[in-house]
């Protein structure tokens, strides 16, 4: 905790005939981050065990069977790994087969349906005209136009002053055919030319329009069919296969993991070197498994240099409650190697936040079956922590709600008179807080404004200055002590001086002196470490103790859209009738939209007061990922 | 006569002023606001421009854009400083 897992740089040399149970080890521990081996004078990289290209070709071929099955990703039960390789190589061809076959299927249909609408489209415009479109070519003494005028224009009347010796259909698109002697065929192209003509292609197919049409809407309709019963056949491969293919992809993606192994490995003649990031407490069951395995041919070393802290890769050391917050450090920034990690601080301070500013047992109770819900049905990394997150959340939530007595925004105890949602219930006084309001039990927050504000920058400087004590730590075990007292310390004493003028100020203590005293130390000490741009930066300490002012305030605007939806639905209600259900609509629907709202405002505000006024104090975060080697298996077991 | 409207143009005077005070604190949240969007707006985009390379930049992105809601955050401090 507070700390990313330590780690050794490691090397295994060994004889080349003990390689491939080195890799089967070191697969099995899922320890090993493996270190690339570039290339170099002595050494070279290693070459791909036998059987890897073949494994990647069936990987592949799997891989573009899955595409066109579109199989996704289910839980389903673990398949046995020994007895899938053993029947992969048979089922797979069988597969290969089955699924060949219907790729050709369907491009051919594919393709016959798009020859379909494609002569549809051309023989769709001439629709309507009773002539058979071998008769409209092949005459030496007729020409004949095919195609479209500008509206309004009549062709028969303009041919008039040509000839008389014409045929003229129009069919129900507004396309015609005409047919006029060849002397005239220069006179009719100037009457159309005048009437916009455009042209349109006579298809060179025999039979009426309207027969071929009919011809070719049964055919698309058949293979429509066709391409429907393909589509039911695919899926009852899918049905069949899917947890082969899934599982034998999985099965596939090791073994061409560890075949293809050597390629980051330095070897020489016959030997081979593994350089590589194992974390300390696991090394010694490393190197016992891997000199078990290969009859102690393999020497495993701590390499015992120095090393920068940027190439050490980092995985966190959190316990198992603090880890779904691991999602929210990782959207910022993985911590460096010598870095304190603030993931167990998040975890306290981020549900605090959140259920601070929320604080309503029925947004609490709500999101919490949500995301009970949504955590038992949606799986994977990802969902579970922001799942597992929210539950934190929501319970903090529930704690501040019984706190402030607060339901979907109806207060539950009763306030001067006003009674709460509970009957009887009366809000108790317990002791002044400031500006002359009265602390009670349950906290109204919109009646306690002033004490909350007070109370929310308090947090505010508690939250800080945790961040510049972290920070003190960090310079600290960088750049040693003088240049952690100056750049974090004197932010602390730059603090106190402020409190100390302002006390001065209301009268508190007696002088301002020992304020603007220690002031203008701590902003000696700010320039002394951080330089001149520190004046510039003195003033982000207010700025950054305001910003905490949003947990009242982001609060405060979720209790006004409450109070809002109830004041109006309660209207609607009173006025009895038909207007009932309007209410219950405006209260599901406002409540609703409140519900979203209350994932998103609190939970950003919340994230926010981490990132920017916590985490700048003394985060830089940026270390890479531990990628050990090996994999988790999903869809097979050994 | 002349009393009854002395007295009632002080009530009048002192319902103005509270008026007065909340239309001043109205316009603390809601121009500090229309700041704060008008800051977040350009960064916001840019933002979004950046962690659709890079998906890496999501929090430093987040970052980025929330910086200038400190503005309205002063906004709404200070309308609270007038209604108390």
């Amino acid at each position: 905790m507070l700390k990313p897992k330590q780690m050794s740089k490691v090397l295994l040399t060994g004889h080349k005939d003990v390689l491939e149970p080195t890799i089967e080890a070191l697969h099995d521990l899922h320890a090993l981050h493996i270190e690339e081996y570039v290339g170099g004078d002595y050494f070279h990289i290693g070459t791909p065990l036998t059987g890897a290209e073949d494994d990647s070709k069936k990987l592949l071929k799997l891989r573009s069977i899955a595409s066109f099955l579109g199989i996704k990703k289910p839980y389903t039960r673990p398949i046995n790994a020994h007895q899938l390789s053993s029947e992969l190589e048979g089922k797979l061809e069988t597969l290969g087969g089955v699924v060949s076959g219907k790729l050709e299927r369907k491009s051919q249909i594919e393709t016959d349906l798009k020859d379909v609408q494609t002569g549809m489209h051309e023989i769709e415009a001439f629709s309507g005209i009773p002539v058979d479109f071998d008769l409209c070519r092949g005459y030496n003494t007729l020409h004949v136009f095919a195609g479209t005028v500008m509206k309004g224009a009549d062709v028969r009347a303009g041919l008039t002053g040509i000839t008389d010796e014409y045929q003229f259909f129009t069919g129900n698109t507004g396309v015609f055919i005409l047919a006029v002697p060849v002397q005239y065929r220069e006179q009719v192209t100037d009457l159309l030319a005048e009437y916009e003509f455009g042209e349109v292609k006579i298809p060179a197919i025999s039979g009426t329009p309207d027969d071929l049409i009919s011809e070719l809407k049964g055919k698309q309709d058949t293979l429509t069919k066709d391409i429907e019963s393909l589509y039911s056949e695919i899926d009852s491969v899918k049905a069949e296969y899917e947890d082969f293919i899934l599982a034998s992809e999985e099965l596939l993606s090791i073994e061409t993991q560890k075949k293809e192994a050597p390629l980051v490995f330095a070897t020489s003649e016959h030997t081979f070197a593994i350089d590589g990031w194992i974390p300390d407490d696991e090394f010694e069951t490393v190197r016992s498994k891997v000199e078990e395995a290969t009859g102690n041919r393999v020497y495993a070393t701590v390499v015992e240099e120095p090393v920068e802290e940027a190439s050490v890769p980092i995985e966190y050391d959190n316990p198992k409650i603090v880890k779904p917050m691991e999602a929210v450090m990782n959207l910022y920034a993985r911590p460096k190697y010598r870095e304190i990690d603030p993931t167990a601080l998040v975890f306290i301070a981020f549900p605090l936040f959140y259920g601070m500013i929320l604080g309503d047992i029925g947004y609490g109770l709500i999101l919490l079956g949500i995301s009970l819900y949504g955590r038992s049905k949606l799986h994977g990394e990802g969902w579970n922590s922001l799942f597992t997150i929210l539950i934190y959340c929501n319970i903090v939530t529930l704690i501040f709600g019984i706190l402030y007595a607060e339901f979907l925004g109806f207060p539950l105890a009763g306030l001067h008179g006003h009674p709460g949602l509970i009957p009887g219930w009366d809000t108790i006084p317990l002791f002044a807080g400031l500006g002359g309001e009265m602390i009670t039990y349950p906290i109204h927050r919109t009646h306690l404004v002033t004490t909350l504000l007070v109370l929310t920058l308090l947090i505010g400087v508690i939250h800080i200055n945790i961040g510049l004590i972290a920070g003190f730590r960090n310079v600290l075990a960088k750049h040693g002590m003088k240049a952690a007292v100056l750049e974090k310390i004197a932010w602390i004493v730059l603090q106190v001086g402020i409190f100390l003028l302002l006390f001065g100020m209301m009268g508190v203590v007696p002088s301002m002196l020992p304020g603007a005293v220690i002031f203008v130390l701590a902003v000696i000490m700010l320039v002394a470490g951080e330089g001149g741009t520190a004046i510039i930066e003195i003033p982000s300490v207010l700025s950054n103790i305001l910003s905490y002012s949003r947990l009242l305030a982001v609060g405060l605007s979720s209790i006004g859209i409450a109070t809002a939806v109830n004041i109006m639905s309660g209207m609607m209600f009173e006025s009895g009738g038909l207007f009932i259900i309007v209410a219950a609509i405006i209260f599901i629907l406002g409540h609703g939209l409140n519900t979203a709202l209350s994932v998103i405002a609190p939970g950003l505000h919340a994230l926010r007061l981490q990132y920017v006024e916590f985490f700048t104090k003394f985060y830089e975060g940026g270390g890479r990922i531990y990628n050990p080697f090996g994999y988790k298996r999903i869809y097979t077991e050994e | 006569m002349t009393i009854d409207i002395a007295a009632a143009s002080i009530e009048q005077l002192a319902a103005n002023q509270t008026g007065l005070i909340a239309i001043g604190a109205g316009l603390a949240v809601g121009l500090a606001g229309l700041g704060s969007g008008l800051a977040e707006k350009d960064i916001g985009s840019a933002a979004v421009g950046a962690f659709t390379e890079k998906e890496e930049l999501f929090g430093k992105g987040l970052i980025m854009t929330v910086i200038p809601e400190t503005i309205v955050i002063f906004g709404f401090v200070i309308a609270i400083m007038m209604l108390l």
